[in-house]
């Protein structure tokens, strides 16, 4: 466990992360809205224009929190560069494809790009804590897969962004457990990059819950995704954050299978879910129709946007809870 | 809340699976050892480790979309019905 100090700091750099992005959002949002970036919210039978790439401010909140991170623990600035240079990169990576969508096939391949500073830096330990297994030596294999565990979270993150408030309410929840047990672990340093994180998510949340007053486009979604899989790889939390990620991987894994393989969403014809005239949302009885969290939802009635959310706010807090329960199998058998 | 018990319990199995694999993993998988004197060795021994785990991960992957196929079929089968 982290001393008072320490716990202390990590509360101050989460204050300071929340003010930054909610100071941000609505600054971002009025510069897209004027420049005439802006999606429809397809969910909504008014189908109103959105302020897009608000994800801006996330990144813009990220940053001022590891600037505040570097100040209270400045022994480790190769981390949080490397941290926020993942972050850098995948936003980057979402502002080309909300500019210019990107093909099906190169989104994937340029967010493993992502993963350039930690294999740079070096910071991470090839030895991941696996459940009943324990600790395991992956000297040459692990770095190779640094980039497929940045590519998988950001773009199952991103595939998870399709509903008022779906992707920092799932994400806020990941990152509280997340820093709990980094916290727990004794580790101050990568858990204020966890709770950065959350009070990022939280703030975001406040403009993008239904009804949606910003969007964070991919800029938003891979940036945020990539920050999970970074701490993911900082903390050695590996196996537990791909359990408190599995509806997020169960939605693109649902996805990619039920399309077979990857495309992008507007080589798709049929939907996974219709707009009812009243306001719901129903699941496709289409045989081809992607299969999609959203969808196995709906698959027993017709629900609104609102009750979805919740519905994956829920499942996220299931698969938190399998995530402790992980973490607490990888110390018993440590 | 009744719709969410089913997807929670395909994420317990899920979870279960993942356990269940990772074990079968370390069990069998990095059982395979061709020597770690040399790089070739050291390099053949991990990719194997990582091709006999892959298909542990398949196993596991094809399993898991089983369980949804059968479930979101019933599902909106019964829902046609009702209809």
């Amino acid at each position: 466990m982290p001393d008072v100090l320490q716990a202390t700091a990590v509360g101050f750099i989460s204050i300071v992360t929340f003010i930054a992005t909610f100071a941000a959002t609505p600054i971002v949002a009025k510069a897209m809205k004027a420049r005439g970036i802006t999606g429809i919210d397809v969910h909504k039978l008014t189908k109103n224009q959105v302020p897009e790439m608000c994800g801006l401010a996330i990144i813009i909140g990220l940053v001022v929190g590891v600037l505040a991170c570097v100040v209270a623990f400045p022994s480790a600035i190769r981390m949080m560069t490397a941290f926020i240079g993942t972050v850098l990169i995948a936003g980057a990576i979402g502002v080309i494809d909300d500019i210019r969508p990107l093909g099906a096939r190169s989104k994937p391949v340029l967010t493993a790009l992502a993963s350039i500073p930690i294999i740079a830096l070096g910071v991470y330990v090839p030895f991941p804590e696996i459940p009943l297994v324990g600790m395991v030596r992956l000297t040459i294999v692990y770095p190779l897969l640094i980039p497929i565990a940045i590519a998988v979270t950001s773009n199952s993150i991103n595939m998870m962004d399709v509903l008022n408030g779906a992707m920092p309410g799932t994400v806020a929840i990941i990152a509280i457990t997340a820093t709990g047990i980094i916290l727990f672990k004794g580790n101050a340093q990568v858990g204020s990059l966890a709770a950065i994180l959350f009070a990022a998510m939280l703030a975001f949340y406040c403009f993008n819950r239904f009804p949606s007053k910003v969007f964070s486009g991919d800029t938003g979604s891979l940036s945020v995704g990539a920050a999970l899989g970074a701490f993911a790889i900082l903390g050695r939390l590996e196996a537990v954050i791909l359990v408190a990620l599995i509806p997020h991987i169960m939605n693109s894994f649902y996805g990619l299978a039920s399309v077979r393989g990857l495309r992008e969403r507007r080589e798709i014809l049929q939907r996974p879910t219709r707009l009812l005239d009243n306001g719901l949302l129903e699941a496709s009885n289409e045989k081809g129709a992607p299969v999609t969290l959203t969808r196995l939802i709906l698959a027993s009635g017709p629900l609104g946007e609102k009750q979805i959310v919740r519905s994956m706010t829920i499942l996220t807090a299931v698969s938190s809870m399998l995530a402790i329960v992980t973490y607490w199998i990888t110390v018993v058998v440590k | 809340m009744n719709r969410l018990l089913p997807l929670a319990a395909i994420e317990v199995f899920v979870w279960l699976f993942l356990l269940g694999s990772t074990f079968a993993i370390s069990k069998g998988a990095f059982a395979i050892s061709f020597g770690t004197a040399t790089l070739a060795e050291s390099v053949a021994t991990q990719t194997a480790r990582v091709a006999a785990s892959g298909g542990v991960v398949l196993i596991w992957l094809l399993g898991w979309k089983k369980v949804t196929d059968s479930y979101l079929a019933r599902t909106l089968s019964r829902k046609r019905i009702n209809v």
